[in-house]
């Protein structure tokens, strides 16, 4: 018999640490698998949807009339390049959007992403213009003409002028932060996975040591068992990361199914990429992460997890880590510190519970109890890498659950406070607001005088008092300052700050601008404002979730005359047929035939549904992993059972009765389980802080509150609670299975202390 | 009949392996009363083993009669269910002390932890661990744990777990089979010691023709299994 296949036939003794190792190894591939996929699908698609709906430049008729397919003829004869984009309500599908794709040619660009409707025309959701017209009624349908953005630099032919063309808010910045967060979760997931494919395997290695030095006595060197360990792990990883990555990749679909649905709700059409079809990613970091987590430290396996470590190592480290969390500059540095913070954490969770309940056992004078907490610390040491990998989940989860929750409730209060008013009328280019403004005070029984304002949008540079060099920021002015603003969640304020603002005593700035130029309420601010400088005190510091820029909030009477507003808008609370009149008269007094009037309860329903979808899938994913990490353990547990269910069954041989036998298991498993938890939890709630007042910060500007969500604990501690169970009734069938006694009380046998 | 300890009657025992039934006892008839001692002998796989966990309730008996200490266990008047179970648990929690080859002990416990369990489980004074182990020679081993101590060490620590609830009969398996031999005689003179001098009853399974010699009666199994 060859050394390899004596050292095989272990596995046909053991099937079932074969088949837990093949087990492990194909949901871990089938989980990183899936997140790998679901990120860069999402990503794929977040790009595309934002190209598709990233702000244009259109062309419109300075006389306001909508523009027709002669508008078209005349500017393409004037050699613009312009596209028409007619869109067309279909029942049932949404919109679909007609395109001219010889006119769509001019839009490339060399050296950049075409477009989504460059290239094949497949229906989804761009076709041809004339199919597009066929389906079109004159009501419903809306004719644009998109101009390329070199002919949008130059001055627009006679009659026309260029506004911008966007079909949906901007929530860019806010779908980078959630990739960023899934790319941050695939590598923690990727690190689960590592620790439990090296339990799984550490576990078989060690109830191998026998065959493993025998062969050593037979002359078999040691660089020839781990060649033959590298074959038989490639072997497993072979037959197993396949069905796993296959798995993984339906599991996305399956999941990333609804995020495409959300997109297409937000974006009324079908945006969604689909999964690529790079395999080859997620098959060769499986099979370097099984090979590393197999190979490392092959030759010094015999020793657990407890045994080699110096405590104060890893204490220091994990003061290291959470120091350099406090103060990283950058993400670089903050992701280093998650890695110590992990890396000591997971190292000292089982030295710790191992050490409290050894000292409980101590000081207890009862032989029971102290069984009891003497077999904990034995589960503890043999389970350490599952149960650190199950550490890591929980905490994950709480972590993902409390940033979720924050990122829906904030995101929902920001755009509620964002989009306060029932409707938003566009200013047409040239027309006076000044009027409209007037008319709207003097018509208090048509509008409440709270519960409207205008909106001017603009740029502006800030200087602050200490000399620093002045930064262009947006400018956004409001006037009259409505209480459609005042319930704004301010993140520092004075007293009373709208009311200030109000009365042009000082301005406002976004959590961006504070953050960059570290301004806090009270600094003065000069301010350049078209020609007019002004200097203001920053009355109160505003969040701001949907873009990158600083910004000015001032008020409206501030404005210099000359100041270039690039946006008007007037927001309005009021009923239907209110606004109807109040669009009427807008409309004759700017004389123009056709107003945009905006519904934001719509578009707010829109922006929430695709966070929602992709809240969603981030939670499945973390609950993914929670369940793969209890199943290994799980896994784990039984195996290590089978050599230890005879010493269990001692208490029976004992006298004491099945079902209390079965109790005082129960005990043990659920005492492991919430020590545990215990540990999960600080590790979770200090990744939530990462992720909402660090991570978002230094990528973004922005920080979310904070919040920990206690009550969310008490559904982990059912979690919890399960898990336990569930390894005490495996406990259980192990009582019932009849065990022949172990030749020795060699630890190998079960017998270990 | 009440001082039978042992009353087995026609007692049969099959087990199933793949397709076929593996007849383990077939017909077996053993009584033993107080202060007796029997040795059942045999070739590996002749049934030892499964007549020892059957007297201690570990394994149902297939068919036959049988009585321990008094109280019939399977056959006419036996008691089913729950009651049955409860009284396996009574008579093993201090009246039958059961010895196997090895791993006796709790690993995580130390020796005198293991009496103490022991006596505690069994409703007795666990005050007396400490005195059986000094008895039996290891009494400064008390706070060693089993894989601290040699293998004679760890099974007169067994010993004393067994005699500290005072049983009425021993079970013992092979209970000298890992033990070198000078140790296994010592080991045994001790267990015959104890036994003969608290007047309990005693099963012993063995290989040792010695050690069979040593008892009372003897049962060879050797013709008993078969398909």
């Amino acid at each position: 018999m060859s050394p390899r296949i004596a050292l095989f036939s272990h596995y046909r003794r053991h099937p079932l640490q074969l088949a837990a190792l093949a087990a492990m190894i194909l949901l871990a591939s089938a989980l990183w698998t899936g997140i790998h996929h679901l990120t860069s699908q999402a990503r794929t698609s977040l790009e595309q949807s934002e190209r598709a709906v990233a702000e244009r430049q259109q062309s419109v008729r300075e006389d306001g009339n909508p523009v027709s397919v002669q508008d078209f003829v005349n500017l393409r004869r004037q050699g613009l390049c312009v596209m028409p984009w007619l869109e067309v309500p279909v029942p049932g599908r949404g919109r679909l959007v007609g395109i001219d794709p010889l006119a769509a040619h001019c839009f490339a660009e060399p050296g950049h992403t075409p477009a989504p409707w460059q290239g094949e025309l497949d229906g989804k959701p761009f076709v041809d213009i004339s199919e597009a017209a066929a389906q079109a009624s004159a009501e419903a349908s809306a004719l644009v003409l998109l101009v390329s953005q070199a002919d949008g630099q130059s001055p627009p032919p006679a009659g026309y002028r260029y506004q911008a063309f966007a079909v949906a808010p901007d929530t860019a910045e806010l779908g980078d932060s959630f990739l960023l967060n899934l790319d941050a979760l695939g590598v923690l997931v990727l690190l689960i996975t590592s620790l439990l494919l090296r339990s799984v395997f550490l576990l078989g290695l060690a109830q191998r040591r026998e065959s493993l030095a025998l062969l050593y006595r037979y002359g078999v060197n040691r660089s020839q068992l781990s060649r033959l360990l590298l074959v038989e792990n490639l072997l497993l990883a072979l037959v197993c990361i396949l069905p796993g990555v296959w798995l993984g990749r339906a599991l996305s679909l399956v999941l990333a199914d609804g995020f495409g649905q959300a997109l297409e709700g937000l974006f009324d059409r079908l945006l969604y990429a689909g999964g690529g079809e790079d395999w080859w990613l997620p098959t060769l970091t499986m099979v370097a992460v099984i090979v590393a987590a197999c190979l490392a430290g092959v030759r010094d396996s015999s020793g657990s997890l407890l045994t080699r470590v110096q405590p104060a190592f890893f204490a220091v480290l994990l003061a290291l880590g959470l120091a350099v969390s406090l103060w990283a500059p950058t993400l670089i540095w903050l992701f280093l510190a998650v890695a110590l913070v992990f890396l000591a954490a997971g190292w000292l969770a089982p030295l710790a519970i191992a050490g409290v309940v050894r000292w409980l056992a101590r000081n207890t004078g009862d032989p029971l109890i102290r069984w009891r907490l003497q077999e904990v610390a034995v589960l503890v040491r043999r389970l350490a890498l599952p149960l650190v990998a199950l550490q890591f989940a929980l905490a994950l989860v709480l972590a993902v659950h409390a940033l979720v929750t924050t990122f829906e409730d904030t995101f929902d209060q920001w755009l509620g406070q964002r989009l306060e008013a029932d409707y938003y009328i566009e200013v047409p280019q040239g027309a006076d607001i000044t009027a409209a403004v007037s008319w709207l005070a003097a018509k208090p029984e048509l509008v409440s005088p709270e519960l409207w304002h205008q909106v001017i949008r603009g740029r502006a540079s800030v200087q602050t008092a200490s000399g620093r060099e002045p930064v262009p920021v947006d400018v956004f002015a409001l006037g009259p300052v409505s209480h459609l603003v005042q319930n704004w969640r301010l993140l520092a304020q004075t007293e009373t700050p709208w009311q200030a603002l109000a009365r042009g005593e000082g301005l406002m700035v976004n959590e961006q601008l504070a953050r960059r130029q570290q301004l806090a309420v009270g600094d003065r601010l000069i301010v350049r404002l078209g020609a007019r400088r002004l200097q203001a005190p920053v009355l109160a510091v505003y969040p701001d979730y949907g873009r990158p820029s600083g910004e000015v909030l001032v008020p409206a009477s501030l404005l210099p005359e000359d100041f270039e507003a690039r946006f008007r808008s007037l927001s309005i609370s009021a009923g239907i047929e209110e606004i109807k009149v109040v669009e009427a008269q807008l409309a004759r007094l700017w004389h123009t035939p056709q107003l945009t009037v905006r519904d934001n309860q719509a578009i707010r329903t829109l922006a929430t549904d695709v966070f929602d979808q992709t809240f969603l899938l981030t939670r499945a994913m973390t609950t993914l992993t929670l369940i793969l990490a209890a199943a290994a353990l799980l896994l784990m547990v039984w195996v290590f059972l089978s050599t230890r269910a005879w010493y269990f069954r001692l208490l029976i041989v004992w006298g004491m009765p099945q079902r209390q036998a079965a109790t005082q298991l129960t005990r043990v498993s659920l005492a492991l389980i919430f020590a545990v938890l215990v540990c999960a939890l600080p590790l979770g709630v200090w990744l939530t802080w990462i992720l909402v007042q660090r991570i978002n910060p230094l990528a973004f500007g922005w920080s979310l509150p904070m919040a920990v969500y206690p009550g969310f604990w008490i559904e982990l501690a059912v979690l919890a609670l399960i898990i336990g169970l569930s390894i005490a009734l495996l406990m259980r069938l192990q009582l019932r299975r009849p065990a022949s006694a172990p030749e020795s009380a060699h630890g190998l046998q079960g017998g270990e202390r | 009949m009440a001082d039978n300890l042992i009353s087995v009657t026609g007692l049969s025992k099959q087990f199933e392996s793949g397709d076929q039934h593996v007849t383990v006892l077939r017909e077996l008839s053993v009584h033993l009363g107080r202060g007796e001692s029997l040795a059942l002998t045999g070739p590996s796989g002749s049934g030892k083993s499964t007549l020892l966990n059957v007297l201690c309730g570990l394994e149902s008996p297939g068919s036959g009669r049988l009585a321990m200490l008094g109280q019939p266990l399977a056959g006419d008047g036996a008691p089913t269910g729950k009651a049955l179970e409860r009284t396996w648990c009574e008579l093993r929690q201090s009246r039958l002390g059961v010895v196997f080859q090895d791993a006796n002990l709790m690993p995580t416990l130390s020796l005198l932890d293991n009496i103490r369990l022991r006596a505690r489980l069994a409703g007795r004074d666990d005050t007396s661990a400490g005195d059986w182990l000094q008895r039996l020679g290891i009494g400064e081993l008390g706070q060693r744990y089993p894989d601290q101590v040699s293998g004679g060490q760890r099974q007169r620590a067994a010993l004393a777990m067994v005699f500290v609830t005072r049983p009425a009969l021993i079970l013992a398996d092979e209970p000298t089979g890992s033990l070198d031999r000078r140790t296994a005689e010592t080991v045994a003179d001790e267990l015959f010691e104890l036994q003969a001098r608290h007047g309990c009853g005693l099963v012993l399974a063995t290989h040792d023709a010695d050690l069979a010699a040593r008892c009372l009666h003897q049962l060879d199994l050797g013709h008993q299994g078969g398909p």
